[in-house]
């Protein structure tokens, strides 16, 4: 049964919902659905599901771009309704036929819709009593393809595997760790595969990996610690500690640690005088320079041998008159070469895909607009699609942040977190400089206890920024040197506790449950997920997965994710921006800084208008 | 897309009114109540700019020539702010609508976005006046005008500070608001910032047309 069905315009004011169905919506499903989905150019999903205290719902949407109207049905999570999304179809054909602009009430339509819900609940009997119940084709079986774990973090716990399911097949679904198609996940054994082309080619599926199956099944009964993955770094055991490697009879060498111990640095003849290279490239105004706006051109060259089919003239006067109804085939071959032109730009594959799909999404069945071509609609939609995604959801002024930590007499902790070798250590001292160069009193954390020479790094750091810095050395445990970081911050008065850890890699789940522990022990203002812009498709596993890692191994109701991205090696990739998008479209996260050299000053913020127009044009 | 966009010619003396405030804050209901006398069967997070030119549904029964009204709801979702850039340049008043109800919780995303309005260029060049609007006010928790102006007025203080130095990635702080050393108070800006109360769902909106009426030259 369906819980609701209602009908809103895109600027908001609802038209009609079904009085029959008079459930209160508990919580607020719909708002959630728009701010979180069709607002995130996610609109090309198949559907949305929602969690409130005492209610589990799944919705599913449609729109019709030409007047502006949507449709959106909610129904319980555990009835697998399969005639949603016909009833949406028919209700929508419906509907467009009766709206007025000027009309506010349509009280006439709820007769018409008790029939369409008839018909469809009837006609979802037959397919159902028809179809075997047996295995269903495993469409979803693609190797390697990555799930959302960025933006859902309530169906969490379905990947401690189910013993006991029903063979492979069955397992595959309930490992779905981000989109878990309604229909798909089924606790009863049924099978009935809904026939329905949008959910087929929506690439959502996530991967089916029987190693990973085995993983999460031992996962599920033992501590993993010996569970052996892919990470190349062996890392050393709390128990057992590092044995020197005895190559011959040799007598044993001294000890091998070389770090000093803090009371020699006082004595030390290394000039001390602090840095200052001037302005931080983050307070400086970017030019932006106006091109010409002549890729027009060039695109219309592009999608022009598609469209011969249809003719010349008559594509022209269409143009022209502006009349015609946007169809997807219409809509395929711009959506196509924008694609290319995404992933040229090094856009992840998946991204640009659901990307065109949203965009496919918000304009078909809209009339062209008078003298224009399909590509600029096209281009246009796209375009605005971007700016949004890369538009912070949320205030990224840090110094706001930190000036009401201050009052409340607490340091502002950031923890910088990414894989190997991005740049986490470079940029913390570059943001240490920004913040230096705003009168704020910083303070590094030296947690990353793993790197040879990382705590001398940070160290010749502070030296020259005159920080203080907190360390312990090497071979402890990073959690607890940063609390004890933030407790020794909050004694002497700083404002700000930078704190960097180990590079790690995201499989690497000895590794990344350590780094949730940290995150969880620590609970600091910030996460800040440091990926370097070099980075292509592996920037969504990278960050899908170490979201869904700190959700996962975080024990704690409200996990802490990733707030903020930190984009490095800028200044090296010209104008292939697109790891800054793919990023960002993943994680839902504010790309925050921007590291674009090797200096202290070289720190920006992203500007959102020139990276759209570098990635399209 | 909305309905009755009849903007044909440039108008050289603007009559829009710009709707605008946080998401959540009750411009979607203000705008139907302002155009229609009732908010209809209720309203979700707008995705998209409501525009229309209509006379003032309280003042259709007057009698003698009214000019028709220009007023466009901006969403406030933080996703769709650049919008408001389409409609500031033609804006001859803003409503700055605040959620009185929700308001505490609100305070910073509220005061930014104020601040940023009220630093923008074409907002300060041309003085275009700003009424702070006050919604919610039937409900019994719902702050009072005078409280919100006060908290208000101390969060942009304390913003004027953190952001002296700084330009945001779009949209610069061209300017800079009230008097170096004074505490900030709505009477320092250029343009005329005044406050009132309404509540959308009760249609409670007399202050907010005064507001427009003022300011739209009929």
């Amino acid at each position: 049964m369906l819980e609701q069905l209602l009908i809103f315009t895109r600027g908001g004011l609802i038209l009609w919902t079904c009085k029959e169905l008079g459930n209160a919506l508990k919580g607020s499903p719909i708002d959630t659905l728009i701010r979180s989905c069709l607002l995130e150019e996610r609109s090309g999903a198949a559907s949305y599901n929602y969690d409130a205290p005492g209610a589990a719902y799944t919705l599913k949407w449609t729109f019709h771009n030409d007047l502006g109207l949507v449709f959106v049905a909610v129904y319980q999570r555990i009835l697998h309704l399969l005639y949603v999304d016909e009833l949406l179809a028919m209700a929508k054909r419906e509907f467009s036929e009766i709206y007025d602009p000027k009309r506010m009430n349509y009280n006439d339509f709820d007769e018409t819709f008790r029939q369409l819900r008839k018909e469809a609940e009837a006609r979802a009997e037959e397919l159902k009593k028809s179809k075997h119940v047996g295995k269903p084709v495993n469409d979803g079986k693609k190797q390697g393809q990555v799930k959302k774990g960025g933006f859902e973090v309530g169906n969490k716990k379905k990947s401690e595997a189910n013993d006991g399911g029903d063979g492979d097949t069955g397992k595959s679904y309930k490992l779905e760790n981000g989109h878990s198609n309604g229909n798909h996940v089924n606790i009863e054994g049924s099978r009935a595969v809904v026939a329905n082309s949008k959910e087929n080619a929506s690439s959502n599926v996530g991967a089916f990996d029987v190693s990973k199956l085995q993983k999460l099944r031992s996962k599920g009964e033992k501590k993993t610690d010996t569970v052996v993955n892919k990470g190349s770094k062996v890392h050393p055991k709390k128990k057992i500690t590092k044995k020197n490697r005895v190559w011959d009879d040799s007598p044993q060498e001294s000890k091998l640690d070389f770090t000093d111990p803090l009371e020699e640095n006082v004595n030390e003849n290394i000039e001390v005088v602090g840095t200052d290279h001037g302005e931080s490239m983050m307070d400086k105004e970017e030019i932006i320079s106006s091109d010409s706006e002549d890729e027009s051109e060039e695109v219309g060259k592009e999608s022009k041998p598609d469209t011969k089919k249809k003719g010349w003239f008559s594509s022209m006067f269409q143009s022209i008159a502006g009349k015609a109804n946007l169809e997807k085939s219409d809509l395929e071959p711009a959506l196509k070469a924008l694609k290319d032109r995404l992933m040229t730009k090094n856009v992840a594959e998946e991204i640009a895909e659901k990307l065109c799909e949203s965009v496919a999404a918000s304009l078909e069945g809209k009339k062209q607009a008078s003298f224009t071509r399909i590509s600029s609609t096209v281009q246009a939609a796209m375009e605005e699609a971007l700016v949004r995604i890369l538009t912070p959801r949320r205030s990224i002024d840090i110094l706001r942040d930190v000036h009401a930590a201050k009052e409340q007499r607490k340091p502002y902790v950031v923890v910088f977190v990414g894989v190997n070798g991005v740049g986490k250590s470079t940029n913390l001292a570059k943001v240490a400089y920004w913040l230096l160069q705003h009168e704020i009193s910083v303070m590094m954390a030296a947690c990353d206890t793993f790197r040879s020479g990382a705590v001398e790094q940070l160290r010749t750091h502070a030296r020259r920024l005159q920080i203080p810095i907190f360390e312990k050395g090497y071979e402890k445990d990073p959690a607890i040197v940063a609390k004890e970081a933030i407790q020794e911050a909050a004694c002497n008065g700083s404002d700000v506790v930078l704190v960097d850890t180990a590079g790690r890699m995201q499989d690497n789940e000895p590794l990344m449950r350590a780094l949730s522990k940290l995150v969880y022990l620590n609970n600091p203002d910030l996460v800040l997920f440091v990926g370097e812009a070099l980075v292509g498709n592996d920037a969504v596993d990278q960050l899908s997965k170490f979201n869904q890692k700190l959700a996962d191994l975080s024990t704690s109701p409200n996990p802490r994710l990733i707030d903020g991205i930190l984009l490095t090696k800028f200044d090296t990739i010209d104008d292939k921006v697109g790891a800054a998008l793919s990023m960002v479209y993943i994680s839902g996260a504010p790309v925050m800084f921007v590291g674009c050299g090797q200096s202290y000053t070289d720190l920006k913020k992203l500007n959102v208008k020139s990276i759209v127009k570098t990635l399209l044009k | 897309m909305g309905w009755d966009r009849v903007r044909l010619f440039k108008r050289t003396k603007s009559s829009t009114i710009v709707l605008t405030g946080l998401t959540g804050s009750g411009k979607t209901v203000l705008f139907y109540q302002l155009r229609d006398g009732s908010s209809h069967q209720g309203t979700v997070t707008s995705m998209e700019p409501n525009e229309g030119t209509f006379i003032l549904h309280s003042e259709s029964s007057k009698k003698g020539k009214i000019k028709p009204v220009h007023l466009v709801d901006v969403p406030g979702h933080s996703r769709l702010r650049p919008k408001l850039d389409e409609f500031l340049p033609q804006a001859a008043g803003i409503v700055f609508v605040v959620d009185a109800l929700e308001f505490l919780p609100n305070l910073r995303g509220v005061s930014e976005y104020l601040y940023d309005i009220l630093t923008k260029a074409s907002v300060v060049k041309r003085k275009v006046p700003v009424l702070i609007c006050c919604n919610k006010a039937d409900k019994v928790t719902a702050h009072s005008k005078e409280f919100i102006r006060k908290q208000l007025e101390k969060e942009i203080d304390k913003l004027r500070v953190s952001r002296s130095g700084i330009s945001e990635a779009d949209v610069a702080n061209e300017f800079t608001l009230g008097i170096p050393g004074e505490a900030f108070s709505f009477s320092h800006c250029s343009n005329k910032v005044t406050i009132a109360e309404s509540s959308g769902l009760t249609g409670e909106i007399s202050q907010v047309e005064q507001f427009i009426r003022e300011h739209v030259r009929p």
